[in-house]
């Protein structure tokens, strides 16, 4: 069974350097031109404990971690069974295990079919010999699969060199040693008795990138200047990231006491003219929800970035669920317009946050990006070419419009205009000085609670979602426009319904999906576009109380059109899989054509 | 100074304010204009910066920047104008239940980072603008509108809190005493660093009329010879039970935080400022 598709799971302890094995499994298929996709997954713990990966490597586009394992790489047993639910096999599933893992086979909750192809190599042993130490134990592993499986090796050899770089030479040497020890056990001492082969033809390296990391990189592609936060699992690594890069590019990171904190940072540094954003994930988005109201209130430009965690209150933290969609729209008090979009994979979460800035700045209000852990923790290979030529440039991006002198002669900071959006001054200007306030406000920004004030300030506030669904309008769609079979989703869940529209596709069931990027203000039109033929939509999202479909149904009344909808939703931790999608398509389908 | 270029009229803004008849806040707000007089500072090259509360309106009556936002978050708010414009004079203002209840867990951080901003607390012991509720100043045994037994809780020392967070100037003074209130303050924004002060600033009408007075029997300018650099005599000053010292308390001078951050980012500069896309580099496999 030779093919240019494949995925493999590892599974091990947190020592036995399963992550790190994956990352260099990822480096080689993309230095040779692979499409790579890897997920991780790991436990509460801080160190050590279970951890695992998931690799999907292909000479075609991939959008998801692919259902079912190929190959499954366990390290130790026992930390295996933490995974098994998220580690479907397939039944050619070949299994490599540790044979000095003291677990006891009769215990190994695999059922014998799929045990057929099973081998069992001392890993331990291999990386103690090659390399003096069983630290190698992952390297001696990726020997043994690459040479089994066909994996790409002069690449996998480069990646290891690259990986230990850092290293004293000596430490390079015995992890090549170990990789080599891993194949030439495979030439020695394994007869192959499965069918599972790689076969592609290699071609032009790839980048590989987290989502939190796009995430970042468009921050700073956008030109931020300003990032205030505070650490909350899985957001994190984007603030890790700026500290890094921001303070040599002359802008300011700074680790606040709190989320209260940071989005009032945030909006100040904002105020004094900066491009300035924070991310965290849902329990930090409850605590900014105020600052957020500032913003808007305000009318200064920020960027919140919410990296969706699983459950309410501090639940899983580790793992993905898209139900802070009500949140991020409604959640603050009053009247407070906020733009809301989500990115699907690593690259969208690059052009959501350039998009996010250029939105912000352009309409002076806060911008939340509704990521979650699946795209900011998974890696991705990526054309790096395509960063070159961008829709959004750094230079085109806009930053908020300020007074003509003229203006300035008797300026107004809340001017009405037609589109909502005033000139605005910040400290230091000479002639723009100006109250803001979280406080109603007349068009020179001093308070009041005249109702009139407030009923024409508030409708400023929003005409500025006029423009904001005149500019843009993004959608994606997979599929036949005349299906009358439709899936729509949002977010993350993305590459699993293209991928399952695409089978679909492909084995002539008619079915068409649609994707929002923007999700607030809403954009009707291209939902009714993509109503007129159907009959029966598909709604698709990792949260329990379906807020998107509740969501939809307010603004398009899918009964008007004749057409029925389904719900399909599942609780976070794992993501869904392409075949759980297809199948729902199928058993919709086969229901539309009783 | 040698020409005065800004007087009153330029600090004063077109908006009158709203405050009660004989209302402490007035004298800071006062004293706080005379400082700038003082010093000269550009109207535009200021920002004041404020939470909510009667005191909270101050930064609307005076013609420069300024911010009145939420409840308890004028000092990150400040925090956030500074670090990005550092030549900007940050100056936050707000009541003792803005700053020492809903905010307080702001201020330690504001402290100790040494955030170069002027931090200006109008404590009339009570919450005015909610119409008379306990304060953490409120002192044990009064009575207000949540307090119909008596005050139960140990009341906030915010001048000891402030010299145990490590303000770098930490001072107090009596809006009842306009000239050691305008020196102070004066002191306050020219100090290079996180300055503290605390105004006793009565609230007649949730407090009485007789605050004032009260106040100002039991309030002694600090010696002649006071040294504000000794740490345990300002402890000391600041547990003066017998008599509310005013003037500056506690004074250090150690690096703000700017400094700190423009020696990060003159080492980081050292390493480059790449072109944005060559950042690329580092997703390399
Ligand atoms: C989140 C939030 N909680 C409560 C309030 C109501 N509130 C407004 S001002 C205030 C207290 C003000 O007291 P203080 O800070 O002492 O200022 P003063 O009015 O006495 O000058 C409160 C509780 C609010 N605006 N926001
Ligand atoms: S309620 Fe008290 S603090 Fe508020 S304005 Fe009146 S006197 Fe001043």
């Amino acid at each position: 069974m030779a093919s240019n598709n494949i995925v493999i799971g590892i599974a091990g302890s947190g020592g036995d350097g399963v992550i790190s094995a994956g990352e260099i499994l990822v480096n080689a298929a993309s230095s040779d031109g692979l499409f790579v996709f890897m997920l991780k997954s790991f436990g509460a713990q801080i160190r050590g404990g279970e951890s695992s990966v998931r690799v999907r490597m292909s000479s075609e586009p991939v959008a998801t971690q692919g259902d079912k394992l190929d190959i499954l790489v366990v390290l130790s047993w026992k930390d295996y069974l933490k995974f098994q639910s998220e580690m479907l096999l397939e039944d050619h599933v070949v299994i490599l295990s540790d044979s000095e893992d003291s677990f006891s086979e009769e215990n190994i909750p695999i059922p014998a079919d799929k045990l057929k192809n099973w081998y069992k190599v001392p890993f331990n042993q291999l990386a103690t010999n090659a390399a003096g130490t069983s630290l190698a134990k992952n390297i001696a592993m990726l020997g043994v699969i690459s040479e089994l499986f066909n994996l790409p090796k002069t690449a996998l050899e480069k990646s290891v060199k690259k990986k230990f770089s850092s290293k004293r030479d000596d430490v390079i040497e015995k992890n090549l040693n170990a990789l080599k020890a891993g194949r030439d056990y495979v030439k020695k001492e394994i007869e192959k008795k499965d069918s599972v082969l790689f076969e592609y033809t290699p071609g032009d390296p790839r980048i590989v990138m987290e989502g939190n990391e796009a995430t970042a990189f468009g921050a700073l592609y956008a030109g931020v200047e300003f990032y205030a936060g505070y650490p909350i699992t899985p957001s994190t690594e984007i603030m890790h990231w700026l500290s890094v890069y921001l303070p040599r590019y002359n802008g300011v990171v700074i680790q606040m006491e709190d989320e209260l904190a940071s989005i009032n940072a945030v909006v100040g540094a904002s105020f004094a003219g900066r491009k300035a954003m924070t991310a965290t994930s849902g329990p930090g988005v409850s605590l900014m929800s105020e600052g957020i109201g500032l913003a808007g209130m305000a009318e200064l430009p920020i960027v919140v970035i919410n990296v969706q965690r699983g459950g309410p209150s501090t639940g899983i933290p580790t793992k993905t669920e898209q139900a802070d969609l009500m949140q991020a729209i409604w959640g603050s008090h009053g009247d407070a317009p906020r733009v809301v979009i989500a990115p699907s994979d690593v690259e969208d979460c690059f052009d959501c946050t350039v998009l996010a800035f250029y939105i912000a700045e352009k309409y002076q209000l806060p911008v939340i990006v509704l990521s979650d852990a699946f795209i900011g923790h998974r890696k991705e290979s990526i054309n790096p070419n395509r960063f070159r030529d961008l829709k959004y440039g750094f230079k085109k991006i806009n930053r908020r419009i300020t007074p003509t002198e003229k203006e300035l002669e008797d300026y107004h900071r809340f001017k009405i205009t037609k589109n909502g959006i005033s000139p605005v001054t910040w400290p230091g200007m000479e002639k723009g000085m100006y109250q803001a306030a979280g406080i109603e406000h007349n068009e020179k920004g001093f308070p009041s609670s005249d109702v009139s004030v407030h009923s024409r300030m508030t409708k400023k506030r929003w005409e500025k979602f006029r423009e904001i669904k005149r500019e843009f309008s993004f959608e994606r769609f997979y599929g036949p426009d005349d299906a009358e079979l439709g899936v729509i989703a949002w977010g993350s869940t993305k590459g699993a319904v293209k991928e399952a529209v695409a089978r679909a596709n492909a084995n002539g069931i008619k079915v068409q999906a649609i994707i929002p990027q923007i999700l607030y203000p809403f954009l009707i039109q291209p939902f009714h576009d993509f109503l007129r033929h159907k009959k029966r939509v598909i709604f698709v999202e990792m949260a329990y109380a379906g807020a998107f479909r509740r969501y939809l149904r307010g603004f398009v009344r899918f009964g008007d059109f004749g057409v029925e909808t389904v719900s399909y939703r599942q609780t976070g931790g794992a993501p869904f899989t392409v075949g759980q999608i297809y199948d729902k398509i199928v058993e919709e389908y086969e229901k539309k054509d009783a | 100074m040698d020409e005065v270029k800004y007087s009153l009229k330029d600090y004063k803004s077109d908006l009158k304010p709203i405050w009660c008849p004989g209302c402490g806040d007035y004298g800071v707000l006062n004293a706080l204009m005379q400082a700038f007089v003082k010093l000269q500072i550009p109207p535009h090259q200021m920002a004041l910066i404020s939470g909510i509360g009667c005191s909270s309106r101050l930064p609307g009556y005076i013609n420069t920047y300024g911010f009145n936002g939420i409840h308890g978050r004028a000092i990150p708010l400040a925090t956030g104008v500074k670090l990005s414009n550092p030549d900007i004079k940050v100056i936050a203002v707000g009541g003792d239940g803005d700053g020492f209840s809903i905010g307080a867990g702001h201020i330690p951080h504001a402290a100790r980072k040494n955030i170069d901003m002027t931090y200006i607390v109008m404590n009339n012991n009570i919450y005015g603008l909610t119409k008379g509720q306990a304060s953490p100043t409120t002192p044990v045994g009064e009575q207000t509108k949540t307090t119909f037994y008596g005050n139960m809780d140990e009341p906030i020392n915010p001048v000891r809190m402030m010299i145990a967070y490590k303000a770098s100037f930490v001072a107090r003074v009596f809006s009842g005493d306009p000239k050691n209130a305008i020196e102070v303050i004066t002191q306050a924004i020219q100090h290079r660093g996180f300055s503290f002060v605390e105004v006793l600033s009565p609230c007649p009408t949730f407090r009485g009329v007789e605050q004032f007075k009260l106040i100002r029997e039991k309030v002694r300018h600090l010696p002649e010879d006071y040294q504000p650099t000794d740490e345990v005599r300002a402890f000391d000053i600041a547990n003066d039970n017998d008599f509310i010292r005013l003037g500056v308390i506690y004074r250090q001078d150690r690096p703000i935080y700017t400094d700190i951050m423009r020696k990060m980012q003159q080492v980081s500069e050292k390493m480059g400022k790449p072109e944005i896309l060559n950042l690329l580099k580092q997703f390399e496999p």
